[in-house]
């Protein structure tokens, strides 16, 4: 599989945590890659932060955005691609 | 007494200078609990007897001594051991800003201490000739001169009154210079720095000449079931405690941190709704808040989320050594919808809403509205006086908080609120507000139902009246496609109705992020002795929704109102996530009403017979 260049930005707590605001991250173009990859980069605490405890998805109270939709509401397999920006939000709120 | 009230609504006649104690009646709590549905319940019949007298509810002055003001708590209000319920519900026959029902809401302390003082709620009618304040404390209440506090300041204010009259659980609740100057979106002030902000309540006060509530006591309010109570309550205390929302994401960062998510997802309005993306968000998001103007935390009585921020700018033009705030709205409506960029300033505007007693969210989206007129050449220079309303000129964004409160120069077209401003100028469409009121900070081109709620909201554009940001944003209770409208007439209309429900306990709205029906209707019951199921607790909510929607219909409101501004509706998103995108609203509100039972927005005859509202 082709590599890829794609910007992770992180916010609030993980941006606290890993003092990282944002990176530009190379992987395969799979979402695992791409985590793979950053918690090569963060440690291996990120997998604990982004994933359940099976490792099998994406922990169901992050927020998760491709280009800033949803992982959640994108139908079809991830393909990352050149330049995609991806922002991951620890569980928030407000109102 | 029942479980969970005091017995008690003090009705206090200004006009007159007399004062009333009347019971709470079990048969209406029972159907409206309290706070905003017993509220709602008397406003209803106010009008009523109005009608009966031959004065039909277009006569009504809003800033005359006919408007009645009710603030309100509820059965959970100031019960230790009630998730975040310190606060209260304030509202009117009719708002200055919209022509239609007044209603907001307020946290940190006057709520719990109105019960302490024996009161559950209190209603205010007629006008006074002279300055006066209200102090009802330990179950006496009497109205007392204000003219030495007249012209003062909210912080002022609440001091002096705190000190003056002493005691444990002593709070204030009052007006500012705005609310006597009778600004359109004056609100009122307690605890210094908590606002019922929403629908120019304060303007209300003030044209009644009612500087302030000072509530004081050591009353305790009774529960039915104490055992079974404190069993429920440490339950859903302890759901609080581990939700990772309501035990770390509010507590750590308050609301603000929403600005870079919703500005992610491209919902976040900038420079007055031209686009949901805003290149700065960075710059005014919550984690720069926290970086570099937190000092500490304050939450509300009761409350073990505390949201609350305290702030200062250390140096500077806009230096400010103490504050609170801002909040996600206000940081919104006075930075990025103004195009403001400098945090220092929209702290300090802030500050001055708190201290002059404006609505942010009016008041910042007014602003902005006067900036886009003003940059398209729609406002005479002679008008403005030197004001220079640009988009992100900071200085201007201060001073013109300054003049609003005040009515100073081009103060006194600002303080009518962005739907008269902009009607004096020729181009209705710019101002972003529904029904008359400002709407909040969420795009729905991005975000489909907040925008199905904006425009069926009974008070106008209104967030909390029905939060669908919380599904379609941040996944709660479960994620939906905020880009799509299907499905979001019912999250809506359950949204509108549990809300209500909250409104009317009265507690905090943000416990719902952890809490949900079930446990609202297991804390109700054991607080009030009543067995209330979860198909009860949501009828009491859609009940309330129906009959504020009633009154709305006699002031004339219906369906050709529960619409947005056009631009949300004809100019697709320019950029970002929902490029492209507008709100498909005749869709979502075919099936909105077809859910509620409404034909063009008036709720029919059926409805209201299953819903049991007698009119």
């Amino acid at each position: 599989m082709s590599k890829v260049f794609v910007k992770v930005m992180l916010f609030a707590t993980l941006m606290k945590k890993y003092k990282t605001e944002e990176l530009i991250v190379e992987c395969d173009g799979t979402l695992k890659g791409l985590i793979k990859n950053v918690a090569k980069i963060l440690g291996e605490e990120f997998f604990n932060d982004i994933y359940d405890k099976g490792y099998d998805n994406i922990r169901k109270d992050i927020i998760f955005l491709i280009n800033g939709r949803s992982i959640k509401d994108l139908k079809e397999e991830v393909k990352l691609k050149d330049n995609d920006v991806i922002s991951i939000f620890p569980p928030l709120a407000g109102g | 007494m029942i479980g969970g009230y005091m017995g008690k609504i003090l009705r206090v006649d200004l006009t007159t200078g007399t004062l009333k104690v009347e019971p709470i009646l079990e048969e209406i709590a029972k159907k409206y609990l309290g706070g905003k549905g017993y509220a709602v319940y008397m406003l209803y019949h106010y009008l009523k007897e109005y009608e009966s007298k031959g004065i039909s509810p277009a006569e009504i002055n809003p800033l005359g001594p006919e408007n009645v003001l009710i603030f309100a708590t509820g059965p959970g209000t100031g019960i230790v051991g009630f998730p975040s319920s310190g606060r209260y519900h304030v509202m009117a026959l009719r708002s200055p800003l919209t022509g239609s029902i007044g209603s907001a809401n307020s946290g940190g302390e006057w709520g719990a201490f109105l019960k302490f003082s024996g009161f559950d709620a209190v209603v205010i009618e007629g006008k006074s000739e002279d300055p006066v304040y209200l102090a009802i404390i330990n179950g006496e209440a009497e109205l007392r001169n204000a003219s030495d506090l007249w012209g003062k300041n909210v912080f002022d204010t609440c001091r002096i009154l705190t000190k003056k009259i002493g005691g444990k659980n002593t709070s204030v609740a009052c007006i500012g210079p705005a609310g006597e100057n009778l600004v359109h979106m004056a609100c009122i002030v307690n605890d210094e720095h908590r606002g019922a902000g929403r629908t120019g309540l304060g303007a209300v006060m003030g044209s009644k000449k009612l500087k302030a509530i000072v509530v004081s006591g050591e009353q305790k309010v009774p529960v039915a079931d104490p055992e079974k109570f404190s069993k429920v309550s440490k339950r859903c205390l302890d759901i609080m405690r581990k939700n990772a929302v309501t035990g770390e994401g509010l507590p750590t960062y308050g609301t603000s941190i929403l600005i870079n998510v919703i500005n992610a997802v491209g919902g976040l309005p900038y420079k007055n709704w031209q686009t949901g993306v805003n290149p700065h968000a960075k710059e005014i998001s919550g984690e720069t808040l926290a970086e570099k103007y937190l000092i500490n935390r304050r939450a509300c009585w009761g409350c073990t989320i505390g949201c609350g921020r305290v702030t200062s700018v250390k140096s500077g033009p806009f230096q400010i050594l103490y504050t609170e705030g801002p909040e996600y709205e206000s940081i919104w409506a006075l930075g990025s919808s103004t195009g403001v960029r400098d945090l220092d300033a929209i702290v300090k505007a802030n500050h001055y809403c708190d201290e002059f007693g404006l609505d942010p969210i009016s008041m910042g989206s007014t602003i902005a509205a006067a900036m886009e007129l003003n940059e398209k050449g729609y406002i005479p220079k002679d008008d403005l006086q030197g004001l220079d309303l640009r988009f992100g000129n900071a200085t201007a964004l201060v001073e013109a908080v300054w003049r609003t409160a005040y009515k100073a120069g081009f103060g006194k077209y600002l303080a009518l609120g962005s739907k008269k401003l902009c009607e004096i100028y020729g181009h209705p469409e710019l101002s972003m507000s529904v029904k008359g009121l400002e709407m909040p900070a969420y795009d729905p081109r991005a975000i489909k139902g907040i925008g199905l709620n904006y425009a069926t909201a009974n008070r106008g554009g209104c967030h909390v009246t029905g939060y669908t940001v919380s599904p379609e944003v941040l996944g709660i209770p479960e994620k939906i496609d905020p880009l799509t409208p299907k499905g979001k007439a019912l999250w809506t209309k359950t949204f509108q109705d549990f809300t209500c429900v909250v409104n009317s306990t009265v507690n905090c709205l943000f416990v719902t992020f952890a809490l949900g029906v079930k446990d609202y209707a297991e804390l109700l019951s054991a607080v009030t002795g009543w067995k209330l199921t979860e198909n009860d607790i949501l009828k009491i909510g859609e009940r309330i929704y129906n009959l504020e929607r009633v009154i709305l219909n006699k002031y004339g409101f219906d369906g050709k109102d529960d619409t947005l501004p056009k631009r949300l509706l004809e100019e697709p998103m320019p950029e970002g996530p929902a490029k492209g995108h507008v709100v498909e609203l005749k869709e979502m509100i075919e099936e909105y009403y077809k859910l509620r039972g409404w034909v063009n927005g008036v709720p029919t005859a059926e409805k209201l017979k299953e819903l049991e509202i007698e009119l």
